[in-house]
């Protein structure tokens, strides 16, 4: 009956939570020796480069006089302009660069959510005398402020850690409920009532497409903004 | 059906212009396909208008059905009205998720314990936009359906869009029920005025392009670079003053369309500097003086000034902090020493 129903749901639920959550893990792990990867194969590239350098003038100076300075600088542009791109790709996967600026520091927080890159936001920060945001660009239903009167005179690094934990947290569940609503629309009713944040989701759903009624109700309550998973659900029938 | 409701229906109709009609109708929900089929809409407005109050008539409509017509018009023509923009506060956390149930329930039960005689209607978009239609009454009088005023609200943002009526005696209430309903602590306006709702949105919720140095790597616009000229023998002669302007205008304004506005008003109350030789204003008391810029796109207006020779390049600070101060009233008064600054004042 019904109780076995919620009971098997619960008991998958628990399951792909577990499962995610090992895999997110993993991901991460993953990501962290993909960039350190990439760090070495920067390195590696830039002593080849030197090496190479080093061969094509002993060439030119032994060999034919053809003008070795000339395409050998070029070259040498070019892997350089090509390495700092790579380089600042590999500031962009991370998740958080900074660039210095007249003023400060202007930082990006670039957002994912399993794999999928998302929205990037921006914050300038003035770091005269007190730092301050000068302006950005984070959602106004973000509680920057309150983040910032917690961590950003003391710890900038947390601030930033937080935030973007914040930022992470939200373009996740706003992706899942978008996904949800994509991918399973003939089995809910109409659309996902949510909130800015998303951490709020209410829907009448079936689930078999067989028959047109939608006779469960669930609510999922996202308690702790920095999570991208439910803190409380409940189903009920209709 | 109610004499007074038929009019209105007949009157919003009348303002939507013929060939979106339909299109406002479908979205109403409230008549079905076959009855649209059987309205020609390639007649006058007037007898479009007349059709669809019968057809109204058919389905019994009531005032409730009337003010949703109402809200989807404005909904689709907001730059019809005038909006500003109110700021509400809180001190503690969040506790409980917002709910919007929740919100229209309190929103309801607050305004309608200060003025019984209001109706209120609600409708929700897929923007997390939540729009309040109120019209008003008095404690005697039933509720005026022409005396609306329309509130839009993104949940969990501090930010309530309002165009109030005429009635501004009732805005007190709108804002105490607001920020009940909200579960905020006060509320005020901001100096933030213009019909275009989306543009308001777009500069407090920071949605317009704003330059940001980073590392991100982006596509430059070479189109602007590209020779123009063809003919060898013109040559530029002020290459590097254009690019140095280029380039301080995108600093300054960023990249894509600024948001919309129609003016900004600048309240001055400053000492008039003039040669004391010529002593005029022996006393010494601040000039008073209103300088209003007004443009269809005012923004955008202000962004080409430079490039369009206008104007030196940087512009003044005052009129290019308009977005980012998220105002376009401005009072601006002495400082102590010489130089009049904007004192960013409510």
């Amino acid at each position: 009956g019904l109780f076995a129903h919620l009971a098997a749901l619960e008991a998958r639920a628990h399951e792909a939570a577990v499962k995610r959550e090992e895999k997110e893990q993993q991901e991460e792990r993953l990501a962290r020796l993909r960039a350190r990867v990439q760090e070495l194969r920067l390195q590696r590239d830039e002593l080849r480069a030197k090496v190479d350098l080093q061969h094509k003038v002993q060439l030119g100076k032994g060999g034919v006089v053809s003008d070795p300075a000339q395409p050998s600088a070029r070259a040498v542009l070019e892997w350089k302009i090509g390495s700092v791109k790579r380089m600042l790709q590999v500031f962009y996967l991370t998740g958080i660069s900074g660039k210095l600026t007249r003023q400060g520091v202007c930082f990006c927080i670039s957002t994912a959510y399993e794999g999928t890159y998302l929205d990037s936001y921006y914050l300038d920060l003035l770091t005269k005398a007190e730092v301050q945001i000068q302006r950005h660009s984070v959602p106004a239903f973000i509680p920057l402020e309150q983040i910032a009167k917690k961590y950003l005179q003391t710890d900038v690094r947390r601030f930033l850690s937080v935030l973007s934990d914040h930022l992470n947290a939200y373009v996740g569940r706003r992706y899942q409920a978008d996904q949800l609503q994509e991918h399973f629309s003939d089995l809910i009713k109409g659309t996902l009532q949510r909130n800015s944040l998303c951490n709020l989701l209410v829907f009448d759903y079936n689930v078999s497409s067989e028959s047109d009624a939608f006779p469960y109700s669930a609510r999922l309550v996202y308690g702790d903004l920095c999570r991208s998973l439910p803190t409380e659900v409940v189903v009920s029938t209709t | 059906m109610d004499e007074t409701v038929a009019e209105y229906i007949r009157r919003t109709i009348l303002k939507i212009p013929r060939d979106e009609i339909k299109t406002v109708l479908q979205k109403w929900h409230f008549l079905s396909e076959t009855q649209l089929e059987t309205i020609n809409f390639h007649q006058i407005k007037e007898n479009i208008s007349q059709d669809v109050v019968q057809l109204c008539e058919e389905n019994s409509a009531g005032i409730k059905q009337a003010a949703v017509l109402d809200i989807i018009y404005n909904h689709i023509y907001p730059d019809k009205r005038v909006w500003s923009v109110y700021q509400m506060n809180k001190t503690g956390e969040e506790t409980e998720p917002f709910d919007v149930t929740d919100f229209k329930k309190k929103f309801k039960r607050q305004l309608r314990s200060a003025l019984k005689n209001v109706t209120i209607t609600f409708r929700e978009y897929e923007d997390n936009a939540i729009w309040i239609r109120i019209a008003w009454g008095t404690p005697y009088t039933k509720p005026n359906q022409y005396k609306t005023s329309y509130v839009v609200y993104h949940s969990q943002t501090p930010y309530v869009f309002v165009s109030a009526s005429v009635l501004r005696s009732n805005l007190p209430l709108l804002c105490q029920a607001l920020v009940v309903a909200s579960n905020y602590h006060d509320i005020r306006e901001m100096e933030l005025r213009s019909h275009s709702l989306n543009s308001l949105k777009d500069i407090v919720f920071k949605r317009y392009s704003q330059n940001f140095q980073t590392y991100r790597p982006r596509q430059l616009q070479e189109s602007n670079v590209a020779p123009t000229n063809v003919d060898i023998r013109i040559i530029s002669e002020n290459r590097n003053e254009k690019e140095r302007i280029q380039r301080l205008s995108r600093e300054v304004f960023g990249d894509g369309i600024q948001p919309k506005l129609e003016f900004a008003q600048y309240k001055l109350e400053t000492m008039f500097r003039s040669d004391p030789r010529m002593d005029v204003l022996n006393k010494k008391e601040p000039f008073r003086c209103l300088v209003k810029f007004s443009s269809p796109h005012l923004l955008e207006s202000l962004k080409s000034l430079a490039p369009a020779g206008m104007a030196d390049a940087p512009l003044s600070p005052l009129l290019t902090c308009i977005p980012q101060k998220a105002r376009n009233y401005f009072k601006i008064r002495e400082k102590k020493d010489l130089f009049p600054e904007s004192f960013v004042n409510p």
